[in-house]
């Protein structure tokens, strides 16, 4: 077998890295010796590729059940002396503030490297949240990356930066960094040398966070000791380049990849020897020296960052000291040359810089204009959905024909993160009126994926059915949803809540065997380790019943009928039920029928028996067609995963497999 | 060429980023310094799907600027219509499969798909050239459907437009397709390149 490219040990060699893969490839030439991660879009791919290369270069690498065990893995490893590395999506780190705003109290022995993931914009992501205050909250360092050179040469770096400051760094990318691609030019793998060691004294008195002396607040004041040294870092480091031109009197600031899309604004503009440019890495501590160079060296400065004004509000304080009649424009305050929310690129930037420096940037013209207009008034939005064949189309069928017979008036659904999170989108081409009833309202639904009433983040639902219980709702059944990695992640806490506060609803888990939505991560239900060693498989059914939860059933996911009688039976439970819908996800499926050497064979739709009635539309899958002029299903064959699913729920069976059996399990 | 600006548009499992991937793989193997956004929802398979790359002697950022690509591949008519309007150059080329994928929203009623000649009319009103190929039949005469991604690029390839060596472009395939599917790719870029290498304009220029 091929190792991945990362795993390559040859200096100098250019190659094209995806963002994530140059970051798993710093902390490969940093000498990390233990890496831990949760799958999170856009950081997944960081520990894939770490796990794809760990045992040809011996270190250790693990999915973690979630982000908060991921952060702990990796400090205990570096309180043993031992380079470590954990990575993650903005979300993810939420679930470690405590530690990570408590480890720096007594700090790390070897270098330990948090990388975190943003996603302006939040395209894949439930907020648009900025954890570069992560860093100042915790009071430690946070670098970021312009491009995937750098994304690759910082990581590295950081692993010095912690040991210098004794104390854990926070890399910060963004969705445009970790997943693009760029050039990238290796340097050298540096082995993991140092030795594994356990010393409760090492350097006492403020270690581990145990006895000795004074007290928490001391370790504070240790804290306070490390920021001398990271500000001399921030100083001298070669990530923050300040270029001052001569006879310039503007100003730019930008960091991350905000200077990537400066540098080129600046070209295509022609500005680049008139404008006075700091392209910040390093954007805690600032370099203030450095920033107020520039200031006192410029008229009028624009700071530009994909995120909130972090870096700029760090700016504006520096200026009430050396420059406090400067205007500084950004993203803070009036006059904003840029939005403090969605994402940065090159028009936004190009205009923004254009602006600020009084200089004229073509614009469309109104001929060309209205040509796009009429164009975009043919574009008609693409929605988000299921895979064709997806195990959650039959659940979600399910779940949606048992609340018509039980759910009551007004049933209502808490969802949860992952692929099934889709069922809380919408459909995007529908448009919505807002409600301003005095009462429950149920809403119309012809596909699964307006069913959810509720989604926020991981393991919310089980906790948010539980409160819509206990204030007394009675207008409906009360449901919550979940997948199988997320039950695991963090619905733990809350089905043990659920059951210890006598809480009435039904938890339904679907199970597709995979963290699917991130690309098919294992976890501790699915047998398999990131380095792909056979474990223990986690049984969801034995857990759940461990915890007290009296009727626990698990279900096919292809067999909507028996999801369905099951379901109506748990939706009359007086207490909490559990019903764990499985069905393998449709693409691991497809895969290994591919390596079998088994055949998928399309489903067909019988024209004579098709009456039009499009049930098998609303079911979801995106196989299946319809022709309006025909009033007649159909199905793509380049689609169809022959699950079967739009045949079980056809009234008409028109729906038949044209050779041999539907899908076998 | 300082600089080249390609888009590919797709929905999600059709390839689109995979085949950025490999064009830009291949332009680093042509010396060129490069950069490919990768644009998609969190849907795992069905979404609007975007690669953008970004290929030339000094690139730095990832994103295209509005009315800056120098070609549009679209392995989806309709997606090729919602990146083309953002993206074309007035002197650019836009190579579109005419296999269609319905969104759900068509399905339910709830919106209608415009007919393939109006998109392309649409296209043409906005930059030099739009052509349009059945990708989707050449690519199940290479083998597989699958290979569409490699059929578009091939066609990219044969119309002139892509300043990237044929024999680059062999390789980054062979490098980055699923393992015992180069043969089929390989040919699907060739059978790409036959039904383009019909005598077009050039539009390199910006």
């Amino acid at each position: 077998m091929t190792s991945h490219v990362v795993a390559r040990d040859e200096p100098g060699l250019r190659v094209l890295l995806m963002g994530n893969e140059a970051i798993a490839r710093g902390a490969i030439e940093g000498g990390a010796k233990v890496a831990a991660s949760y799958p999170g879009t856009p950081a997944s791919e960081i520990m894939e590729t770490l796990s794809a290369a760990a045992r040809d270069l011996g270190f250790y690498a693990e999915w973690s059940v979630n982000e908060k065990v991921a952060f702990e893995v990796a400090a205990g490893a570096a309180l043993s002396n031992v380079r470590s590395f954990c990575s993650m999506k903005n979300a993810g780190l939420n679930w470690c503030m405590d530690m990570l705003t408590t480890i720096v109290y007594g700090g790390v022995r070897a270098g330990m490297v948090i990388v975190v993931a943003d996603d302006p914009g939040a395209r894949t992501s439930s907020n648009e949240q900025d954890q570069r205050f992560a860093a100042s909250w915790a009071e430690i360092p946070c670098l970021e990356p312009s491009d995937q050179q750098e994304a690759k040469d910082m990581v590295r770096d950081a692993f010095e930066i912690s040991e210098r400051t004794e104390l854990p760094v926070i890399v910060r990318s963004v969705a445009r960094i970790s997943h693009s691609l760029g050039d990238v030019t290796l340097g050298k793998i540096s082995p993991p040398s140092k030795k594994v060691v356990f010393d409760k004294h090492w350097k006492l008195p403020f270690r581990w966070n145990v006895y000795g002396p004074p007290s928490t607040h001391s370790r504070h004041v240790w804290l306070h000791t490390r920021l001398p040294i990271a500000k001399r870092l921030s100083e001298q480091s070669p990530y923050n380049v300040l270029k001052l031109r001569n006879g310039a009197e503007m100003g730019i600031i930008a960091s991350g990849v905000g200077a990537a899309y400066v540098t080129e604004a600046l070209r295509w503009l022609g500005l680049e020897n008139k404008v006075n440019f700091l392209k910040i890495g390093v954007s805690h501590p600032l370099p203030e020296r450095k920033v107020a160079k520039l200031l006192q060296r410029s008229n009028r400065i624009l700071v530009v960052e994909d995120g909130d004004p972090f870096v700029e509000n760090q700016v504006r304080i520096i200026a009430k000291d050396v420059a406090p009649k400067l205007k500084i424009q950004g993203k803070a305050r009036a006059n904003t040359l840029l939005e403090p929310y969605g994402e940065l690129d090159a028009d936004m930037v190009t205009l923004a810089v254009a602006k600020f420096a009084d200089t004229k940037w073509k614009t469309v013209a109104t001929s060309r204009k209205k040509l796009k207009d009429d164009a975009s008034s043919l574009v008609i939005p693409r929605s988000s959905a299921f895979c064709a064949g997806c195990p959650h189309i039959g659940t979600y069928w399910a779940l949606r024909m048992a609340l018509h017979r039980v759910g009551g008036k007004v049933p209502v659904i808490h969802g949860d993160m992952g692929c099934y999170e889709m069922a809380g989108y919408g459909v995007f081409a529908k448009s919505l009126e807002p409600s301003y009833s005095s009462e429950s309202v149920k809403y119309p639904v012809d596909s699964p994926y307006e069913m959810l009433d509720s989604l926020y983040i991981m393991g919310a639902g089980i906790g948010l059915a539980q409160g819509t219980y206990h204030a007394g709702y009675t207008d409906g059944k009360v449901i919550a949803v979940a997948g199988d990695s997320t039950f695991f992640h963090a619905c733990l806490p809350g089905l043990v809540n659920a059951v210890y506060n006598k809480a009435k609803l039904t938890f339904v888990i679907m199970d597709n065997h995979w963290t699917a939505m991130t690309g098919h991560q294992p976890h501790p239900g699915t047998g398999v380790t990131a380095l792909g060693e056979p474990t223990k498989e986690g049984n969801i059914e034995d857990i759940c019943k461990s915890f007290g939860v009296e009727y626990v059933r698990v279900v096919d996911a292809y067999n909507p009928r028996e999801v369905q009688n099951t379901l109506v039976e748990a939706l009359q439970q007086p207490s909490v039920s559990v019903v764990i819908s499985r069905g393998e996800c449709a693409q691991i499926w497809q895969r290994t029928k591919k390596k079998q050497g088994t055949p998928i064979v399309p489903l067909k739709v019988d024209l004579e028996k098709c009456n039009g009635c499009k049930l098998c539309v609303q079911m979801g899958c995106p196989a299946i067609t319809f022709e309006p002029r025909t009033n007649k299903a159909g199905i793509d064959s380049l689609l169809c995963t022959a699950c079967g699913l739009c045949a079980a729920v056809c009234p008409f069976r028109a729906f038949y497999q044209p050779e041999g059996e539907p899908r076998p399990q | 060429m300082r600089e080249f600006n390609l888009v590919i548009a797709g929905v999600g499992g059709q390839g689109s980023i995979l085949s950025s991937h490999i064009v830009g793989d291949a332009a680093i193997r042509d010396g060129y310094r490069v950069r490919v956004a990768e644009t998609y929802g969190a849907a795992m398979r069905g979404g609007a799907v975007m690669g953008q790359i970004r290929i030339g002697t000094d690139v730095q950022e990832p994103l295209i600027p509005e009315d800056s690509a120098n070609a549009l591949v679209a392995l989806e008519p309709l997606e090729g219509l919602r990146r083309g309007v953002r993206y074309i150059n007035p002197s650019g080329l836009i190579i579109l499969n005419t296999h269609r994928l319905s969104p759900i929203d068509v399905n339910l009623g709830r919106a209608s798909y415009p007919s393939l000649d109006k998109i392309a009319q649409q296209l043409k009103q906005l930059c030099k050239e739009v052509t349009t190929i059945d990708g989707t039949a050449i690519a199940e005469k290479a083998g597989s459907s699958r290979t569409l991604n490699v059929v578009m690029i091939g066609a990219l390839r044969g119309s002139g437009v892509l300043p990237i060596s044929e024999q680059s472009l062999r390789a980054a395939i062979r490098e980055r397709v699923p393992p015992g599917t180069q043969d089929t790719n390989l040919k699907a870029f060739e059978l790409g390149i036959e039904a383009m290498s019909k005598p077009i304009v050039n539009t390199r220029s910006r």
